[in-house]
């Protein structure tokens, strides 16, 4: 029998998108799933983890949760997968998840994939599809049965099912052991808008093309005339225009939102394999042999400082 | 057991973990469910170049040792020297054919086993390896050893006595973590720019230590690692799915943007 612990990631307040992909789709597949919170206020969020599937939801809710730290939300998530008996652990791909997942394996022997963007149960065998070399090859990783497997799923992989919260069954779970050898001082707060990278349905990215920190607000009025979440390169985050976490590619955040504009972006290796999942790419630059044009389904060869204002004129004129 | 080396303020001694990985820059291709070894290089997985690079500056401001560390066949000592030639102190190589087709955990648990012979007050790891992708191998290794793990680290802020201030990116921005030493990082291509081994460098490196062990050196059971051992295994690999060919716009930009948005509303209806 297939029992799958989701560990489930907040923003503001609120269960995030991707952990709503992650019930949705263990609920639609017929497989048991329990869910684990950790975080300071989160235990009201457990009905609306319930409404979407989650059988017992494990809480871990305590001020010493505020800020993100490897042992304490490590030791929330191996106690509630030991009291909920599950074979499986999925998360959802974010920072956190790239330390917890791993250290979550080893502390309980079990085995890991880091990246999904497809999962396949037949009787107990658990194969996912896993990108690697920059994803220039999808490779079929299997797990052996015995043992725990946990693994991360690429936000976007699934759809979220719409449900009504419901009363959980809530199982609270013991204070979170602090280890003075880890300590985070503080979480220098970075955005660049609104809303999540992981959880937008369209992401606009800046590159280099937009010069410098000029050039990102004056793409800001598409952005916000798209209801979008704001992205950008390696070279633009280096360079200090946008915030490290609005870096998408292989060291960023990998998104697949359903519409993915790369405005001034070359299209590095690197920055392709954290967006080419995107259902649709459009994609501005002036060198017409950019190599974004070659996964872009719409490419526009041209100045951005002379594109982008007309989409903008164009955008709006539609969403009126 | 203690494995921090005697660090109060004075050496500072590091281990830095690194993998020869095929180079992913050059065209990948995919036949009968594997990748075509035929033409293809190998090099020094991109982002243990930038752990190399911070051992290499704490090494300056604290003297010690540094230690490079890899697993895998002959072929590896390439990168190993490769890291001797930019300054390394000295190489360790597990050259061992039964560490074939370890997943992350098996590389993670023969580390455990190799860093332990040595005391050391940093390990430093890759986010992740260019071939594999999965960013296993560090924090796997950090819990085995049971000492600190910072991921992901843009920023090595300051080291004193017994600890160290990493800035990580995290999922809502900078974190700054204090860690107490011995612990282990993972280092973002961000964390610097990796200096290139000079000719004098390359020169130095052939009179450097290499050890070179087998898993029987490390008293390593073969069953707990490579394929035997593996919890993952790759069946298969294929191509990523091809988009379809897109179509590309030139000419004046007020009638391409006008063509494009007119397809956007019309054809791909994305306002719904
Ligand atoms: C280990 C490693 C990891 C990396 N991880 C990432 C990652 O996660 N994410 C990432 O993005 N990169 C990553 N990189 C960096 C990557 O290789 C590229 O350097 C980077 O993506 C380039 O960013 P860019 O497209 O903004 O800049 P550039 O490559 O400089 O491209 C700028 C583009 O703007 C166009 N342009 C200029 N002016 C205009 C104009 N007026 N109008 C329209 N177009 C214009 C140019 O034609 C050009 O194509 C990584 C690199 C390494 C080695
Ligand atoms: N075979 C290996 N030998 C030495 N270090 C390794 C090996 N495999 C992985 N590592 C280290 O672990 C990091 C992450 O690897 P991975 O889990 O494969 O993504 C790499 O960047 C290296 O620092």
């Amino acid at each position: 029998m297939v029992k799958i612990v989701v560990v489930v990631e907040v923003k503001a307040g609120e269960v995030r998108k991707p952990t709503l992909e992650l019930l949705s789709h263990i609920r639609k597949s017929g497989f048991e799933a329990d869910a684990v919170i950790a975080g300071e206020n989160v235990k009201g969020l457990a009905d609306r983890l319930a409404g979407h599937g989650a059988g017992t939801v494990y809480v871990a809710d305590d001020s010493s949760l505020s800020l993100f730290s490897v042992p304490a939300y490590l030791g929330a998530i191996a106690e509630a997968v030991e009291k909920s008996q599950a074979n499986q652990v999925w998360f959802s791909g974010s920072e956190s998840s790239k330390v917890l997942a791993p250290a979550l394996a080893a502390r309980m022997d079990g085995a890991y994939c880091g990246d999904a963007i497809g999962v396949e149960m037949e009787g107990e065998t658990l194969t996912v599809d896993h990108p690697a070399m920059a994803t220039k090859v999808i490779q079929k990783v299997r797990f052996r049965n015995e043992g725990l497997k946990v693994l991360v799923i690429r936000s976007g992989t699934f759809d979220v099912e719409p449900a009504e919260p419901k009363p959980a069954h809530v199982v609270e779970l013991a204070a979170p052991a602090l280890d003075d050898r880890v300590v985070t001082k503080e979480v220098i707060q970075e955005s660049a808008g609104e809303i999540d990278l992981g959880d937008a349905s369209t992401i606009v990215s800046v590159g280099r093309g937009v010069k410098g920190p000029e050039g990102i607000e004056f793409v800001r009025p598409l952005v916000d005339a798209l209801g979008a979440a704001y992205g950008a390169t390696r070279a633009v985050v280096d360079s200090g225009w946008m915030p490290h976490n609005t870096q998408v590619g292989q060291t960023g955040r990998v998104v697949a939102p359903d519409v993915y504009f790369a405005i001034g972006v070359s299209g590095a290796i690197q920055h392709m394999a954290g967006m080419s999942g995107s259902k649709l790419i459009i994609a501005v630059n002036k060198d017409p042999d950019a190599p974004i044009f070659s996964i872009a389904d719409y490419g526009i060869v041209g100045d951005l400082f002379k594109v982008v204002p007309l989409l903008i004129d164009e955008v709006k004129k539609v969403k009126s | 057991m203690r494995h921090r080396a005697d660090f109060s303020g004075g050496e500072l001694n590091v281990i830095v973990l690194i993998k020869h990985v095929i180079d992913v820059e050059l065209n990948v291709r995919v036949r009968d469910g594997s990748v075509v070894q035929d033409g293809m290089t190998y090099v020094l997985s991109k982002w243990d170049e930038n752990a190399i690079e911070a051992a290499l500056v704490l090494k300056d401001a604290h003297d010690g040792e540094v230690t490079a560390v890899t697993i895998g066949p002959e072929r590896s000592g390439e990168s190993l020297r490769k890291a001797l030639a930019m300054g390394v102190d000295k190489g360790v190589h597990i050259n061992d054919p039964a560490t074939e087709g370890s997943d992350s955990m098996g590389y993670a648990r023969i580390l455990a086993k190799t860093v332990t012979r040595q005391p050391y007050d940093l390990i430093l790891a890759g986010r992740q390896s260019q071939d594999t992708d999965q960013g296993g191998t560090g924090p796997m290794l950090a819990e085995l050893l049971n000492i600190p793990l910072v991921g992901n680290v843009v920023e090595i802020a300051a080291v004193d006595g017994t600890k160290l201030t990493a800035h990580r990116n995290g999922d809502a921005g900078k974190e700054v973590v204090e860690v107490t030493l011995p612990a282990l990082l993972t280092a973002n291509d961000s964390l610097n720019e990796p200096r290139l081994a000079s000719l004098r460098g390359i020169m130095a490196a052939k009179n450097k230590p290499m050890e070179i062990l087998t898993l029987a050196d490390l008293e390593i059971d073969p069953a707990t690692v490579g394929a035997a051992g593996a919890g993952t295994e790759v069946v298969e690999m294929q191509p990523p799915r091809a988009r379809a060919a897109g179509q590309k716009f030139e000419g004046a930009p007020e009638e391409i943007t006008k063509e494009v948005m007119g397809l956007l509303v019309n054809e791909a209806k994305i306002f719904g």
